[in-house]
């Protein structure tokens, strides 16, 4: 063993213990080690079985599913948690499992890969599984666009991967374009699916192959669904793992994988089943038995909380946690809105574009279909925020009601407007960076 | 009266809502009491004529879109040229002015040509994106905007360029962007520029109407203004 490595390690550790003390968990150790030795992570010895996942939505909901799948089975597991998933963070977490010799202690790495730094990881090593869930215009400000990050992550593709593809996705999908031994999941046609595409933008509209226009079966939502491009043929592959029904009856809520493997959920939101399906085809494809990938599915409750309930004076209300700078996103929280038929209000607050970051950019509002709450019985939308006036403007050229338009630039004001104002019920529609300015005004309630 | 507006590929170049630019100038001119017609030409149309047209706007794209929506509309390039020096006004946002130097490199080497109304070429990488918040600055007039900058490329002459870049908030390695050519503005801010710069949408309605010989009439749009102020502020404010 090389000093350089074993020197890393060590620095590695020391600092990992030393910050641990200190209460901080960071990604610092990491960076030392790195500083020391650029190429640590090709040298450590890994064990047979590594899976990484990426994707614009889901990453770590997916890699937490997959890991309590996988340990549910007896397995040793390794993995990232939340916000470790750069360079410096995979370095930290992999070193701090491994001996001084620089051997990897799990029997399974499962990787949180962050879009845009998987080129650099795996420059070093290679997982034996790469999950992609699926790639949609997020966080745009960094990300550039979806095809930048298609390509990017192209970069971290290598020849002697298995590649699990979202077959529903059109640009994850082309990933698998003339490459064997991919692994597909997708979902069959299902109750809520669209014959038309609904949004404000359709980035399905022209293949990723050749640009000719694609026509699409049905959409399962925005770009997601069985599409075929009219021109060189590239189309939704067939699928080894398959979403094929969702029941929701009586407040108990299942989901179907490839017509036998029932799996009861907290909730059926397409989004969640989609991470769920990605993590049973990675379980299964990884050699956990799909009865008992299932089983333990269904005993996982999702800890992420989307959905907060609260009351806020005599009204009652739900958060339906979304993220800016993500259309797709506020496009699932809207259909929640408006597949309630009650009367009721909405309030959407945009203060903080985000929390890691600074950036004044609010282009992303205009691809959100704001529109579909026309008609939706609503009683008030109430916009909250230093951005007020952006979601003002576009909520006039949405056609919005302007008689049903609040607009404030404090939340503390907006909330205070709703508790002497309204007796509907509150959705409030926001992101991670701002909920805390609204649920610390509110009383929360636990979910039943 | 009728004017028209022709979105130039808004399925094919409308990355970052885009859209919101012809929305607002539609509603201004709605509210200057014409009746608007937007016509929508795409990629896959064999038909794009600037004849009877009042407005023309085209927003940011894939490269890879931007390189095909070049080549579709040089096939028009005519039309176009001759529209400019009628002074039709016409707005280009993002990376689609681009299109309109002499050509560009793409990450790969390759090479599309523009329609080569200005003489700068854009040349693109792929290691990072150049993006951020930033200030433009008309030293002409004093005049400053803000928005947000996505892009992969620069120019690689910025004597055509109008204006400077006065502060930016990231990563765009440039010191002047945006073309002018009689009415036409292009400029690499993406998204709804109209809606954080008002004065903009303002100068482009008030030719539209000097155009058809009717008068204009101030009106004020208090949200796209507070949001300029406020933004122009807090972008003013951050410490790079
Ligand atoms: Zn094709």
């Amino acid at each position: 063993m090389k000093i350089r490595v074993f020197t890393a390690i060590v620095v590695c550790k020391i600092v990992r213990c030393l910050a641990k003390l200190f209460g901080r968990g960071s990604s610092l150790p990491g960076k030392y080690a790195l500083k020391i030795c650029p190429d640590i992570l090709s040298n450590l010895k890994l064990p047979e079985l590594s899976i990484a996942v990426t994707g614009s939505n889901g990453k770590t909901s997916t890699v937490e599913m997959i890991a309590h799948v996988l340990k549910s089975n007896g397995l040793k597991v390794a993995y990232n948690k939340e916000g470790s998933n750069q360079i410096e963070g995979v370095v930290t977490f992999l070193v701090g499992d491994c001996t001084m010799g620089g051997k990897v202690k799990s029997d399974v790495i499962l990787l949180e890969a962050d879009e845009r730094y998987s080129r650099y990881i795996f420059k070093y090593f290679h997982p034996k599984y790469f999950v992609i869930n699926n790639l949609y215009r997020d966080q745009m400000t960094r990300n550039g666009h979806p095809e930048f990050i298609k390509s990017v992550i192209g970069q971290a593709v290598y020849d002697d991967m298995t590649l699990i593809l979202n077959a529903d996705d059109p640009l994850v999908s082309s990933f698998g374009k003339d490459r064997e031994g991919t692994i597909y999941f997708g979902a069959d046609k299902l109750p809520t699916d669209k014959a038309e595409h609904e949004g404000i933008y359709n980035d399905g509209k022209y293949c990723p192959v050749c640009k000719k226009p694609m026509e699409y079966e049905y959409y399962h939502y925005n770009h997601i669904g069985k599409f075929k491009c009219t021109e060189c043929g590239f189309e939704r592959h067939d699928t080894d793992h398959t979403l094929t029904s969702t029941k929701e009856e009586n407040g108990k809520a299942s989901i179907v994988i490839d017509g036998k493997y029932d799996i009861p959920v907290f909730f059926t939101g397409i989004y969640h089943c989609y991470n769920i399906l990605a993590a049973f085809t990675a379980a299964v494809t990884a050699g956990i038995d799909p009865n008992k990938a299932a089983e333990s599915l269904g005993g996982y409750i999702l800890k992420s909380g989307r959905i907060s309930d609260f009351t806020l004076g005599k009204l009652d209300g739900r958060l339906l946690l979304s993220k800016h700078e993500n259309s797709v996103s506020y496009d699932r929280s809207i259909d929640v809105v408006v597949s309630d038929n009650r009367r009721k209000s909405v309030m959407f607050i945009v203060d903080a574009i985000s929390r890691k970051y600074y950036t004044s950019d609010s282009s992303w509002l205009w691809d959100i279909n704001f529109e579909k709450l026309k008609g939706a019985n609503i009683d008030k939308i109430i916009l909250a925020g230093q951005y007020c006036d952006d979601l003002a403007v576009r909520f006039e050229l949405a056609g919005a009601d302007e008689s049903k338009i609040e607009i404030f630039e404090q939340v503390p004001d907006a909330a205070e407007y709703c508790a002497h104002n309204l007796d509907s019920f509150l959705y409030v529609i926001t992101c991670f960076s701002d909920k805390e300015k609204i649920l610390s005004i509110v009383t929360r309630r636990e979910l039943a | 009266m009728n004017v028209n507006i022709l979105f130039l590929y808004p399925d094919f170049m409308s990355l970052y809502g885009d859209n919101g630019n012809v929305r607002i100038m539609q509603k201004r001119l709605e509210d200057q009491g014409f009746e608007v017609a937007v016509i929508k030409r795409t990629i896959t149309d064999n038909d794009i004529s600037f004849e009877g047209i009042d407005f023309v706007y085209m927003g940011s794209g894939f490269e890879s879109n931007r390189n095909l929506a070049a080549k579709h509309l040089a096939q028009f390039k005519d039309g176009l040229a001759k529209a400019i020096d009628d002074c039709v006004p016409m707005l280009f946002t993002g990376n689609s002015y681009d299109i309109l130097g002499k050509g560009i490199t793409t990450a790969d080497g390759s090479f599309t040509d523009g329609l080569g109304i200005f003489n700068y070429t854009f040349k693109e990488q792929l290691e990072k994106r150049y993006t951020g918040d930033v200030i433009l600055a008309d030293k002409e007039t004093g005049d400053r905007y803000v928005g947000f900058v996505n892009r992969a490329g620069v120019p690689d002459k910025e004597d055509d360029l109008a204006y400077d870049v006065l502060k930016v908030i990231g990563n765009i390695p440039l010191k002047k962007d945006s073309v002018k050519k009689n009415n036409l503005l292009g400029i690499s801010l993406i998204g709804p520029v109209l809606l954080k710069n008002p004065k903009i949408a303002d100068s482009f309605v008030k030719i539209i109407c000097e155009r058809r010989g009717t008068e204009f009439k101030e009106i004020e749009y208090p949200h796209s203004l507070k949001s300029h102020v406020k933004t122009l502020k807090a972008l003013l404010d951050t410490d790079i």
